[in-house]
């Protein structure tokens, strides 16, 4: 992640159309963005080719973006636009797949060549807690466990207030566990082992 | 009462869901290969680069054909429809215009025969005008009244 003055420094390079500037503010946000994605999707790929689309609008609207707010923001609120309009074009049958694929699937998300047997075991753990979520859980514990984004940062972006968003949070955690829970996954030395 | 709002149900669960809590959030952050990332980017990066050009000057060239065609259309339609005006077959309006003038000019003629025809007979009914006109016609008017000229029998 970059710090809120080197990302202005960096936007700015890239509005000349600075390749490096470019390509330091993919470096810094597509394996978040595509982690962010892929667990709202439960689709890699789907989760990868999002990323890259709103990476491509992104840049090419840098002209329009207002310094005063974050530049990750902004491209998660566009990863996200990009994630519900495909997935108001997927028939049906795509939930059942989705659904299949899970079951089969232990591997890590994004990761699933490069992790480790542990990871993977993890990885189907972490899979089960965020299925057991609904909108806007899953999108709140995302953006605060996963992206470690703010309380306050993540009632702005959502439009709600702060208190809503703890509310949900502690809901979510709530849930997660009891999907833990029933698992039956219940010793973690089962998981790191 | 546990952390979370439960009963507690042991910690096995619980020390569970802070490891997968951290799990999610070393997703975003971890890098097991900051090479390959970096190549990522790059190949994305170019591609954005090499790819605005491509594709924002053929849409703004297909939005202005589309632009002009549709301006255009009414304009070069009217054009050719004046055109065809001035080259080719005579309007129907033209026709009917010419016609009405043709029969317009033959009730004139018709008007001037009739009148001619008619005209010699035209001031029998007025007398005092009609001395010169009738002796131009070869003819003497009557001067006495017809019932004393020519009665057969004698008054009673």
């Amino acid at each position: 992640m970059l710090d809120q003055r080197t990302e202005r420094l960096t936007i700015q390079r890239a509005r000349q159309g600075d390749r490096e500037a470019i390509t330091a503010l993919i470096q810094a946000y597509q394996r978040p963005l595509e982690a962010f994605l892929f667990r709202l999707c439960g689709k890699p790929e789907l989760a990868e080719d999002l990323a890259q689309e709103a990476f491509v609008r992104v840049i090419r609207s840098l002209d329009r973006f207002d310094d005063q707010y974050r530049f990750s923001t902004w491209l998660f609120t566009i990863g996200k636009r990009l994630l519900v309009n495909a997935q108001q074009k997927m028939r049906p049958a795509s939930d059942s797949e989705t659904v299949e694929y899970r079951a089969d699937d232990t591997r890590t998300p994004l990761l699933a060549v490069e992790s480790a047997e542990r990871d993977q075991r993890i990885g189907t753990l972490v899979q089960i807690a965020i299925d057991s979520l609904v909108s806007p859980q899953r999108e709140i514990v995302l953006l605060f466990h996963q992206q470690g984004w703010p309380v306050q940062r993540i009632a702005t972006e959502l439009g709600m207030p702060e208190g809503t968003v703890k509310s949900h949070l502690f809901r979510a955690r709530r849930r997660m566990l009891f999907a833990i829970e029933q698992s039956g996954v219940s010793n973690p030395e089962e998981v790191l082992r | 009462m546990n952390l979370f709002g439960g009963e507690d149900r042991g910690h096995g669960p619980q020390r569970m869901l802070v490891r997968v809590l951290l799990a999610l959030r070393c997703e975003a952050r971890r890098s097991p290969d900051p090479a390959v990332d970096r190549l990522r980017a790059e190949q994305l990066a170019d591609r954005i680069i090499a790819e605005l050009p491509r594709s924002v000057l053929p849409l703004g060239i297909a939005a202005l054909l589309v632009v002009a065609v549709v301006c255009i259309g009414p304009l070069a339609r009217d054009a050719v429809t004046e055109r065809k005006a001035l080259v080719g077959p005579t309007p129907v309006a033209t026709v009917v215009e010419a016609g009405i003038r043709e029969q317009g000019a033959a009730l004139q003629d018709g008007f001037a025969t009739i009148r001619a025809i008619v005209e010699p007979f035209a001031g029998s009914g007025s007398a005092p005008a009609d001395g010169a006109s009738a002796g131009s016609r070869g003819f003497a008017p009557c001067s006495d009244p017809p019932c004393d000229a020519a009665a057969p029998f004698p008054r009673s």
